[in-house]
């Protein structure tokens, strides 16, 4: 079953060809700022930078005097500066986010947000001074590699078209 | 872990799925001519309403299960993204992609066993 044929059956006449006016964009602006690539690398480090907030913001609220059921709703922690940011840079990547999926194949913009994990293993190593063992450093060379593949992938692909 | 538990962590990550799949279906509407709210609206609009299901699931898992028990999962979400764009958005995957894939959800799993066991 596939729901792309459907609904392209769906927007086509009763004839079976387009409609007369059936233009699509096929072309992302070309200005730098507005290129999806960059959206999408932004996308990456708006998330990370919003769970980081979203974690100093959590920490600072975690030891306020408040009932234990109250705590549980994860509200407290809207009392810090901190969590606030964190919300707003959320909401600016969901924004961006709808962005980069007008330009660019989901598969591939997925697989690239897996370097947030990345990213915010390496803001809490040098920005919140966490400690990333061995094992962990595995994992991120891994992923990294991975996104690499893909990108090389989709790069590959658009080359042929 | 009980079967319910396993289900519940699937079912949000379907949700996740089936949400970023809505969203890109509704975002590629954008630039059409003649212009069709319809598929734009229900697109976002689903899309957004699986995306929170998906948060709430995971926000009650991850109360009543151990992280390290629960990260490992979702190594799951760059496997069923691409199996569920290439169904029904028809976006192809390569080997290359593929072998991405594969990395990425090894160096998921991995960066999973190195939280330690019992942080929430």
């Amino acid at each position: 079953m596939n729901l792309n044929g459907l609904l392209e059956r769906s927007e086509r006449g009763a004839d079976g060809t387009m409609g007369r006016f059936m233009t699509t964009a096929t072309k992302p602006p070309s200005v730098w700022y507005l290129n999806p690539y960059f959206h999408l690398g932004l996308n990456c480090v708006l998330m990370a930078a919003s769970e980081l907030l979203l974690k100093v913001g959590a920490t600072e609220q975690s030891g306020i005097a408040a009932p234990e059921w109250l705590k549980g709703t994860g509200l407290t922690t809207l009392g810090s500066w901190w969590t606030i940011g964190g919300i707003a840079v959320y909401i600016l990547a969901f924004v961006n986010w709808l962005y980069v999926l007008r330009w660019i194949a989901l598969n591939l913009a997925y697989l690239v947000t897996s370097s947030v994990q990345v990213l915010i293993a390496l803001g809490a190593w040098l920005l919140l001074g966490e400690e990333i063992s061995r094992l962990r450093w595995g994992g991120i060379a891994l992923i990294t590699a991975g996104i690499l593949f893909c990108a090389q992938s989709s790069s590959r692909a658009e080359e042929k078209l | 872990m009980t079967p319910l538990t396993v289900g519940l962590i699937l079912l949000s990550q379907l949700a996740q799925v089936a949400g970023q799949v809505l969203l890109k279906h509704g975002m590629s509407q954008v630039g059409k001519t003649p212009r069709r709210a319809g598929p734009l609206l229900w697109g976002l609009g689903g899309g957004i309403a699986l995306l929170t299901a998906w948060f709430g699931l995971w926000m009650g898992l991850m109360q009543k299960l151990d992280l390290s028990q629960l990260y490992p999962f979702t190594g799951l979400s760059p496997v069923l993204m691409v199996l569920a764009a290439g169904l029904f958005l028809r976006e192809r995957a390569d080997w290359r992609t593929w072998l991405g894939v594969a990395l990425i959800t090894a160096g998921t799993v991995l960066v999973a066993f190195s939280v330690p066991a019992g942080s929430h």
